[in-house]
């Protein structure tokens, strides 16, 4: 019987770091390295392209970090994180990640990583997760501090100050920035969760602004409300939301 | 906050004080044949009066603060406010009269306390001028307590900062990466793992050495600066490059140690670990008459947001920089053109004075 063959990739951007993985996968000719990226936005757009099986991921890393890249990709993969930082173990488990190699890590500790990946590619068992939650997660818990996108092979990173609202878009949320907007696959409360809420504001069940981005309020004929920003734009405000405004905007 | 109204123990002392006035009050007038119990009734009204309008002196005292005097200026600022407010005392009192004339019995010490209306006028400017001193005092006695204790403070929090740098002085990850490069290492290039060996043994006894004592001389700093940047180039290969510049002049100054470390440390972490191409950690290190100055430098990723103020790292510098220098120090960092500078600058000799 022959054994099946798997295809893999290494993200990390430390040269020697990729050195000691290739090695160890040098003994296992059924693991097929078909790529090696020194950064995620390579990882991004090498596994987008090539859909391995199996990625080898580093944690800390210029750009994009191990977590952003797993939130980019789609099917995502089978993972075993690859770090020096222990902190984020955890984590790794939450978004299904085979396993979490510290380093430096034993021959033996590879193989078993390994033997458990291996066992998950031949089960068959889609890794699917919403990794959503913990991007960003590497750098500080909370708040974020940019979102990530992904547009065909293509990474945006957007930084929070560049946004002016976030508008609910069925199972997208759309990312508005003065240049553009962007479509992200994500919920507009699983974002709201990770936002400041002294910065973010969710002023009406599809929209969120940045609030220096509030010019003023206006009343429109009936009791409701319309929020108008600096560019002009103009947000309806729902009651709730517009309590919720009364309250940071400190008025009576 | 008035210095006066803070407490009611403050207050109490205030008013008591009040009491010999009032009682002055009470036997010159008994002197000029007024009744006693007509004083008695003026007494507590009297008193009262002056000593809580001539509380709003604090206001004054607080606009012009003792260290700016300007004799001129403020001299008349006290004199006009002492003559209003000596003013509105003598028109209370007026007022007082004016119902006094209206209760059966008290009308005489009415007319008598209106036609002596310009000795109160007198009293009421000189008692004010007499308030507004003791409120100069108050908060002069107020400021000095509160240097002492911003001194104190500034003093436990350098040593906090001593004893963080010293306990920080390892960072585990840097000893994890560099022992991950090892073994990688170990197989590709054996030559380099035994050189990367010793560059760790080398920077771990320096390391130790150095967090025993309190000053360095600056060469050994950077002596310890420049074999952590050994180690790093090994795991980040092109990535890192280092330019370093030192006066000869500089090298045997003394300084805390460790303080440069923590720079190097995060001019990697922050800059060299987050850009893709890397690039050039800059150090300089040169005289300025009687200062030192250093410079830390090195690219940041252009696209990250910029971080919110101070970093723990450099914080801990700049404060364990104030508290050994106090106000002859100088600390900044801050993204420039897409690089991350910081620069500290100190006096070249500097006598020891610790407590």
């Amino acid at each position: 019987m022959t054994e099946r063959t798997y295809t893999a990739l290494i993200v990390d951007d430390e040269d020697l770091a990729r050195a000691v993985v290739r090695e160890h996968l040098a003994a296992h000719p059924e693991i097929q390295i078909i790529a090696e990226c020194a950064n995620g936005f390579d990882a991004v757009k090498v596994a987008t392209e090539l859909k391995p099986d199996l990625v080898f991921l580093d944690i800390q890393m210029p750009k994009l970090d191990g977590f952003e890249v797993l939130e980019l990709l789609e099917p995502q993969p089978t993972v075993i994180f690859v770090t020096a930082y222990d902190q984020h173990a955890l984590k790794a488990f939450d978004v299904h990640a085979v396993d979490y190699l510290l380093k430096p890590f034993s021959l033996e500790r590879f193989e078993e990583a390994l033997q458990r990946a291996k066992a998950r590619l031949g089960s068959g068992t889609p890794s699917h997760v919403q990794a959503t939650v913990l991007s960003g997660t590497a750098k500080s818990d909370w708040p974020l501090d940019r979102i990530v996108v992904r547009d065909g092979t293509k990474v945006t990173l957007i930084p929070l100050a560049k946004l002016d609202f976030i508008q609910a878009q069925d199972d997208y949320v759309l990312l508005k920035t003065p240049e553009k907007g962007h479509l992200k696959q994500q919920t507009l409360s699983s974002l709201e969760t990770r936002l400041d809420p002294k910065r973010f504001l969710r002023i009406h069940r599809s929209f969120i602004i940045q609030m220096d981005r509030l010019a003023r309020l206006e009343q429109s004929e009936t009791e409701s409300w319309v929020a108008v920003l600096a560019d002009g734009t103009r947000l309806p405000v729902s009651k709730s939301g517009y309590a919720r405004l009364k309250e940071a905007l400190g008025e009576v | 906050m008035h210095p006066i109204l803070k407490s009611k123990a403050r207050l109490g002392t205030y008013l008591l004080g009040w009491v010999p006035f009032g009682l002055l009050v009470v036997w010159m007038g008994y002197d000029h044949g007024w009744p006693l119990q007509d004083l008695a009734c003026l007494f507590v009204p009297m008193t009262l009066s002056a000593a809580f309008l001539f509380l709003t002196s604090w206001y004054l005292c607080r606009a012009f603060p003792a260290p700016t005097f300007r004799i001129l200026s403020h001299g008349i600022a006290w004199i006009v406010a002492a003559l209003v407010m000596g003013g509105v005392w003598t028109i209370l009192l007026w007022l007082l009269a004016q119902i006094m004339t209206l209760i059966p019995g008290l009308g005489d010490l009415g007319k008598q306390v209106k036609a002596g209306w310009h000795f109160f006028f007198v009293m009421g400017t000189i008692l004010y001028f007499m308030v507004l001193a003791l409120h100069y005092l108050l908060t002069a006695l107020e400021q000095s307590r509160e240097a002492e204790r911003t001194e104190q403070e500034l003093r436990v929090l350098t040593r906090d900062a001593e004893l963080k740098a010293l306990r920080a002085q390892l960072n585990p990850h840097f000893l994890f990466n560099s022992l991950n490069s090892l073994s990688a290492l170990t197989t590709l290039d054996p030559k380099r793992a035994r050189e990367m060996c010793v560059l760790l043994s080398d920077f771990l006894r320096k390391s130790l050495k150095l967090g025993e004592r309190t000053t360095v001389k600056l060469a050994e700093e950077l002596d310890l600066v420049r074999n952590y940047l050994a180690i790093e180039q090994i795991r980040f290969g092109d990535r890192l490059t280092v330019a370093m510049t030192v006066d000869p002049e500089v090298e045997g100054v003394e300084i805390p140690t460790l303080l440069l470390q923590p720079l190097v440390e995060n001019a990697i972490k922050h800059g060299i670990a987050q850009v893709l191409e890397g690039g050039t950690i800059g150090i300089s290190a040169t005289i300025h008459g009687e200062f030192v100055e250093i410079h830390v430098d090195n690219p940041v990723d252009a696209d990250a947001e910029p971080p919110q103020g101070l970093g723990l790292g450099l914080r801990q510098v700049k404060q364990r920089l104030q508290g050994r220098y106090g106000s002859r120090t100088f600390f900044d960092a801050k993204i420039r053109d897409g690089r991350h500078e910081a620069v500290l600058t100190f006096p070249r000799l500097f006598q020891e004075n610790q407590p």
